[in-house]
């Protein structure tokens, strides 16, 4: 039997993993040395709260999972037999993967008929999240774990994800976006306009002045670079700002003629951790990211 | 030709002789041309407040006096490295002064004036009147051409009259003190005619501030032509030049940035033998393995020296192996109060970039919200406190850029900009000439570094700023009607440009006025920066009334702790 993974950073909560009868990896972030697993033990978290805590000015850490972590989570599943899918956040974004490699090494050894296929996303949140939607539905409607891999190889490419925050200071205190140009200032209503590259890191392409020019740029890019955009999902994320998510939504519906699947999506706290919040991004499906 | 008196020595000397004797003369010498310019100076400084005060605004931001002083004094200072006391060599030390001391357009202008006096008298030992009018009419010339449009009405109308009409009422018995006397009392007619000029000036009810600058030092020049000692105590700086905060270096203080090191040097023929023919590239070369920001440049037998170091004694001894000081300045770099302030990392060795960016400001605030935009250098300065064109060279000196990118923020500080550019050879200087510190954060906020050419960087910064609105509310000092709007004094005004667009006694309803005027609703942000007078918890109740009002527009607060303005609205 496959058994379904993902992680947290996809943006997947436990109640939407049961639906899809999958695992979730929960993804930690610290505060002031205090470590968070969000959804690892409880159904809930409390987005808006976090959110708020950041716009008071703390700054969150996030940190790799541990071999043992990966061990604890897979090894009983190779134990009964079954093979593993695990959709999961970018590999170049975190050193997490590493720990997991060496898990598998650990795991191989002891059950070297097992098997895990592995999509990476080349994301974080929003853009995972979309594309560990299409895997459930090949998932649930029966393909193997290699065949998912293999559609994984072209389709990962084809969705394209863009998007922009408030406040640069996350972006800088995480180190994760780069082509973050130094003409930037934090709270000056600059805002850098970020994308997922091919690679599976945040990149800047620029930066727009003001909330209307940024969001203005996000459907422009999206009606260049989009293809088929009306024949699959849309997905709008946003940290904390469901109104701005809905005026994403909102223009782009009026772009589209009203024809897009949008679904509006709050994005976890560990990525989140990553942009702070008031930022909002769309993925779609794309000529290429 | 009767009472021909070459006037050689010095002018102790000069005021010994009788007053007559040099009244009646007809040639300019050297010492007499020196000992009129320090008069000058000082009669400008006892009078710039009322110089400063000559202001088409009424709000207390007038600083033409201090600028123009500041200008005048820096070439008073250099006469101290004059080469020789020929009429020449006297006429190019002050110039040389002032182009680096210049501030503020009339500064610069001022400069630009003693530049072509200057050059009209290269190798002159002393000069008769009629070369004397040709050389003050070279200054009109040369004056003329630093502005990029002459505004008529201004210094350069005054100056240009008086020399006009001097030099038409030259004749053989003409004297130093006849043509003083036909200069002076036109550049009187002339700045009374100023507001028929300028409608600014006659809306205001003042005649031209740097005409009157002007005037002051012409008027100190032509006393010490009479052997009239200037006002006691006059030269003393006043007011804006405090002294530095020394609470900012305590007992537990680290050296960070060293010490700013400044000293003229004269190369001594004992210890390198022909000072002519010596190679400055080993006084460079010891600076730069000594100190950083190196700025090094000889007259002859003097060499300037201004660099940064941790151990200036080192310094100092190295370079008496070639010279002794004549004048030397150290000062601790974490108590400077004025000059520039960059990042922390602005006074270590770093390696040689594509693009620098200067800006200009005053206000902690706004100089941290620059250096946050990514500047290298902010030169503190802005409204009523205009930098020199030498400020912006040490600027420059303190980048190691190909090209330098200057953003002046300020109307008044363009020229300056521009001067200086001049002034610098080491890297290719591009000024972006924004007339606010909106258009600053607007052309340096989208900046985008990434072209080779810097024609293309200079053409995107200049459509940033093209949409940019900046409004200013203020104190007003004084009473007055513009535009309609009656100024009561100790009101707040509301302005953008020239237009004052609100007059209220409370400072956060000229604000809220002033935004509706300005259509802020029209705009995507409105960035508030709360200046020094603006008490947190009020910028903070004009924040969310601005954001209810305008609930389309980003309202954005900072303190920018700018003098003055006690708010600046920039709208995009």
């Amino acid at each position: 039997m496959l058994k379904f993974f993902t992680d947290t950073d996809c943006d997947v909560t436990p109640e939407l993993a049961r639906q899809l009868d999958c695992q979730l990896i929960s993804m930690p972030f610290s505060i002031e040395g205090e470590t968070t697993w969000p959804y690892r033990d409880t159904d809930e978290f409390d987005l808006h709260a976090f959110y708020d805590r950041l716009r008071g000015g703390v700054l969150p850490n996030t940190s790799a999972l541990s071999e043992q972590t990966y061990l604890d989570a897979f090894e009983p599943h190779f134990a009964r037999g079954d093979d593993i899918l695990y959709v999961h956040f970018s590999r170049a974004m975190t050193a997490t993967f590493d720990s997991m490699d060496r898990a598998l090494a650990q795991l191989r050894q002891k059950y070297p008929a097992r098997r895990l296929y592995e999509v990476d996303t080349k994301g974080i949140t929003t853009i995972s999240y979309t594309i560990f939607r299409e895997a459930a539905d090949l998932y649930r409607a029966g393909k193997t774990g290699g065949e998912i891999e293999a559609w994984a190889k072209d389709a990962v490419d084809r969705w394209a994800m863009y998007f922009f925050a408030d406040d640069l200071k996350f972006f800088r205190h995480s180190g994760r976006v780069s082509a973050l140009a130094g003409t930037m200032g934090t709270v000056l209503g600059i805002r850098p306009i970020i994308y997922m590259s091919a690679e599976g890191k945040m990149v800047s392409v620029g930066k727009e002045k003001g909330r209307v020019k940024a969001m203005e740029r996000l459907v422009s890019t999206v009606e260049a670079l989009g293809d088929a955009v009306a024949d699959h999902r849309v997905v709008i994320g946003h940290t904390d700002c469901p109104e701005l998510a809905r005026e994403l939504a909102d223009k782009l519906q009026e772009r589209f003629g009203g024809k897009l699947d949008i679904e509006l999506r709050p994005v976890n706290p560990t990525a989140g951790s990553h942009c702070g919040p008031n930022g909002v991004g769309v993925c779609f499906h794309a000529k290429h990211r | 030709m009767k009472d021909y008196i070459i006037w050689t020595r010095p002018c102790v000397r000069l005021f010994q002789e009788g007053r007559d004797s040099r009244m009646q003369a007809q040639v300019l010498s050297g010492p007499m041309f020196a000992a009129m310019l320090r008069a000058g100076a000082a009669n400008l400084a006892a009078n710039r407040k009322r110089v400063n005060d000559l202001n088409v605004f009424p709000i207390p931001d007038g600083d033409t006096g201090d600028n123009m002083y500041m200008t005048i004094d820096s070439g008073a200072a250099e006469l101290a490295s004059a080469r020789g006391d020929s009429l020449g060599e006297v006429a190019a030390s002050a110039a040389k002064g002032m182009l680096l001391g210049a501030r503020g357009n009339s500064g610069v202008i001022l400069s630009r004036i003693f530049a072509g006096i200057s050059h009209a008298l290269k190798d002159v030992e002393s000069a008769d009147l009629a070369t004397v009018n040709r050389a003050l009419a070279n200054g009109v010339d040369e004056a003329y051409r630093a502005v990029s449009v002459p505004v008529e009405g201004t210094i350069l109308t005054v100056y240009k009259d008086a020399v006009a009409y001097a030099g038409a009422r030259l004749n053989e018995t003409s004297t130093a003190d006849s043509y003083c006397a036909d200069f002076l009392g036109e550049l009187r007619r002339s700045l009374d005619r100023t507001p028929e000029l300028l409608d600014v000036l006659r809306q205001a009810g003042v005649v031209d501030s740097g005409g009157a600058g002007f005037l002051c030092i012409a008027e100190g020049m032509q006393a010490a032509l009479h052997g009239e000692a200037a006002a006691p105590g006059a030269a003393a700086p006043d007011g804006k030049a405090a002294g530095p905060d020394l609470s900012r270096f305590t007992e537990d203080s680290e050296l960070v940035f060293g010490y700013c090191t400044e000293f003229l040097l004269r190369l001594q023929r004992a210890k390198v033998g022909d000072p002519e023919t010596f190679d400055l590239s080993r006084i460079q070369d010891d600076l730069n393995g000594m100190g950083e920001s190196v700025v090094c440049f000889r007259d002859g037998s003097i060499v300037k020296v201004h660099v940064h170091t941790k151990r200036p004694g080192d310094i100092l001894n190295q370079m008496q192996k070639y010279g002794e000081f004549l004048t030397l300045k150290i000062e601790n770099m974490t108590l400077q109060h004025n000059g520039t302030d960059a990042g922390s990392a602005a006074h270590s060795a770093r390696p040689r970039k594509r693009y620098g960016i200067v800006s200009v400001a005053s206000g902690s605030g706004l100089r941290q919200i620059f250096l946050e935009l990514g500047c290298d250098a902010v030169v503190e300065g802005g409204q009523s406190m205009n930098p020199s064109a030498e400020d912006f060279v040490r600027a420059f000196g303190d980048i190691n850029a190909d090209t330098i990118l200057v953003f002046p923020n300020n109307g008044n500080v363009i020229l300056t900009a521009r001067q200086a550019a001049e002034l610098y050879d080491r890297a290719e200087i591009r000024i972006i000439p924004t007339k606010t510190v909106g258009e600053g954060y607007a052309g340096i906020s989208m900046l985008d570094l990434t072209p080779e050419d810097p024609e293309e960087v200079v053409r995107g910064a200049e459509e940033a700023i093209s949409g940019v609105v900046t409004g200013f509310v203020s104190a007003a000092n004084r009473e007055t009607t513009l535009g309609g709007v009656k100024v009561h004094p100790g009101d707040y005004i509301g302005f953008a440009g020239d237009v004052i667009y609100v007059d209220s006694p409370d400072r956060t309803e000229a604000a809220i006025a002033l935004a509706e005027a300005l259509k802020a609703g029209d705009f995507d942000i409105l960035l508030l920066l709360a200046g020094r007078e603006a008490p947190q918890d009020e910028s903070f109740r004009l924040q969310a009334v601005l954001k209810t009002a305008y609930p389309r527009t980003e309202v954005i607060l900072r303190r920018g702790e700018q003098p003055i303005h006690d708010y600046i609205l920039i709208l995009e």
